[in-house]
């Protein structure tokens, strides 16, 4: 059962062939934005592509490539053919953009629907999307895939907890996209209201997505509410939610590639490692016209897991992700970076230079606090000064990093001192 | 013009325990604290014999701390001594921010811990001054 049967099951020597014509057609394509257009002429790059390890040549794009270019400089055709921008939040100030032509929707459209579509969705299906809309890819993503499959899509986006669970009810809601996190509050929030989530609703499927999560997670997710969950990987750099999607095997995740070229490198040296060692995914995008991508570099570290899938797709799966190789970490769906949080610190006189960022979760809920101490020139003995100082910070950290943290004052020496490779993120969530 | 210590503690047990055992092993008097709080910190405001010797203690041992200047003033331990006070500052539209006291004297004696606004107190004191109240500027005789 596919979505689209002659492209997901294609003979991995034909898939070859397609991603080497795909690869030099993109290459060319990206060649039309100012960014590649001086990167080529720098490098000398020659465009002609006549096997798949070509690539190599090419130097890698990284996320602040794309923030220098901001805000069109990655834009490879005239601006009257784009007709979508998503953006993403950056570690300074400026987000990254990207810009998709009708057909670059089209086509994600359709990855997404292939991933629902393995995952056994139907247009039968009622779909509740419980995943924030906006320039955030997650929201938006799905939902077009999923009404190109022909399910009812409720756009409810994220919260509001008791309409969601209203909408369960009355629309018998049977599919659901939405957050590890949220999914585990709303388990809590279901049984405080003395509902069974096991047996309280015709939801038979959840896709999870925007936050990486253990293998342990998913298992106790459906038990918890007897269901199926899946796992959905994208970034909004490759579009958004769909680059790989777990098929009903749940043995990994299959990564389109007939529209992404993927690599696994090390991180450190960026040699590309031998099939099924664990490293950082690159990936390349092979059919987008908007803005193509050469060489991302997700940051993500995965492996590709080897043999053939029982669901007869021949695309490749790769592994959950199980880390980054940076310090970014994941509230509530949001990417943050430790440096945005520094950098509004540091900008707030009265703060000391120490501060911890601590990550908890209670009742399935995301808790972001900070902890700083007070610059001792600053302290008037004033308990207003204080309250001011915290309802100040709370607001300007939320402005950043779209998440409100809990501000925490702590004694002067609570914390540790910035001397040597201080850790500043303490995350006590498991998921 | 008399001053308070203002310490910021976390509001944890054990604080005010070690801010008291501070005091005594250097031998300072405490003659009244309180306590305001906001959820997970607050602010402990001491009056000791010694201000400065316990200002400056506390600052070497890493605390928070600063003075803020307060009135303090002397008046009789009786039934509506503080109401009287309280009056004179209403007839002057001064606002109490704070206010605390402790007995000095049974029966007789008491002093009281203004906290207005900074560009009241010479205002203020000087009107308790004619109404025949006694400022007092530190404990340490």
């Amino acid at each position: 059962m596919f979505w689209a049967e002659k492209e997901e099951t294609v003979s991995r020597d034909e898939l070859r062939s397609i991603q080497t014509d795909r690869l030099g057609e993109s290459v060319e394509r990206a060649g039309k934005s100012p960014y590649y257009r001086k990167l080529y002429g720098k490098h000398n790059l020659k465009l002609s592509i006549k096997s798949l390890e070509d690539i190599r040549k090419f130097p890698f794009t990284t996320k602040d490539d794309l923030r220098a270019s901001y805000p069109v400089g990655m834009m490879a055709v005239p601006m009257d053919n784009i007709v979508r921008m998503h953006a993403s939040s950056g570690t300074t100030g400026k987000s990254t953009l990207v810009f998709h032509t009708i057909r670059d929707i089209e086509n994600w459209s359709n990855l997404v629907a292939r991933g629902l579509y393995s995952a056994g969705v139907r247009k039968s299906d009622v779909f509740q999307n419980m995943m924030s809309y906006g320039l955030f890819t997650g929201g938006l993503g799905l939902h077009y895939g999923a009404e190109k499959i022909g399910a009812l899509v409720i756009p409810i986006g994220a919260g509001n907890t008791q309409k969601q669970i209203d909408f369960f009810n009355d629309m018998k809601t049977t599919v659901i996209h939405i957050t590890p996190s949220y999914l585990l509050h709303l388990g809590y929030v279901l049984e405080e209201k003395g509902l069974a989530p096991s047996k309280s609703f015709s939801i038979k499927i959840a896709i999870m997505g925007a936050e990486p999560h253990s293998e342990a997670t998913r298992k106790k997710l459906e038990e918890i509410f007897n269901i199926k969950v899946y796992n959905c990987y994208g970034l909004s750099e490759m579009n958004g939610p769909g680059v790989a999607f777990e098929c009903a095997c749940q043995k990994g995740l299959h990564l389109w590639e007939d529209h992404y070229l993927a690599e696994i490198i090390n991180p450190e040296t960026g040699e590309v490692l031998p099939e099924g060692e664990e490293g950082e995914l690159v990936l390349t995008t092979l059919q987008r016209e908007g803005m193509p991508i050469i060489r991302y570099r997700t940051k993500d570290i995965t492996k590709f897991i080897s043999g053939k899938c029982k669901c007869g797709r021949t695309h490749r799966r790769i592994a959950r992700m199980k880390g980054r190789t940076d310090d970014m970490f994941i509230v509530k769906g949001v990417n943050i970076f430790p440096s945005q949080i520094e950098t509004v610190l540091m900008e707030t006189p009265e703060v000391d230079k120490n501060y911890m960022i601590v990550l908890d979760r209670k009742e399935g809920l995301d808790i972001l606090s900070v902890q700083i101490e007070i610059k001792k020139d600053y302290f008037r003995g004033d308990l207003n000064q204080l309250k001011y100082l915290q309802e100040n910070l709370r607001e300007k950290l939320k402005h950043v990093i779209l998440v409100t943290p809990v501000i925490e004052l702590v004694e002067p020496g609570s914390l540790p001192s910035s001397t040597g490779k201080a850790q500043r993120v303490i995350d006590k969530r498991r998921l | 013009m008399g001053k308070q210590i203002s310490i910021f503690v976390e509001n944890k047990p054990g604080k005010v325990n070690k801010i008291t055992g501070i005091l005594e092993k250097a031998k300072i008097n405490m003659k009244a604290m309180t306590i305001a709080d906001s959820g997970s910190f607050g602010i402990i405001k001491l009056i000791t014999d010694d201000n400065e010797k316990a200002f400056n203690i506390f600052r070497e041992k890493n605390f928070l701390v600063s003075f803020q200047k307060v009135v303090v003033v002397e008046m009789p331990d009786k039934v509506g001594a503080f109401h009287k006070v309280a009056k004179i500052l209403e007839d002057m539209d001064i606002n109490i921010e704070d206010a605390y006291g402790f007995i000095m004297e049974e029966g007789e004696k008491a002093a009281l811990i203004l906290k207005v606004a900074e560009s009241d107190i010479e205002k203020v004191e000087e009107i308790l001054k004619k109404n025949n109240y006694r400022s007092i500027e530190n404990f340490n005789v």
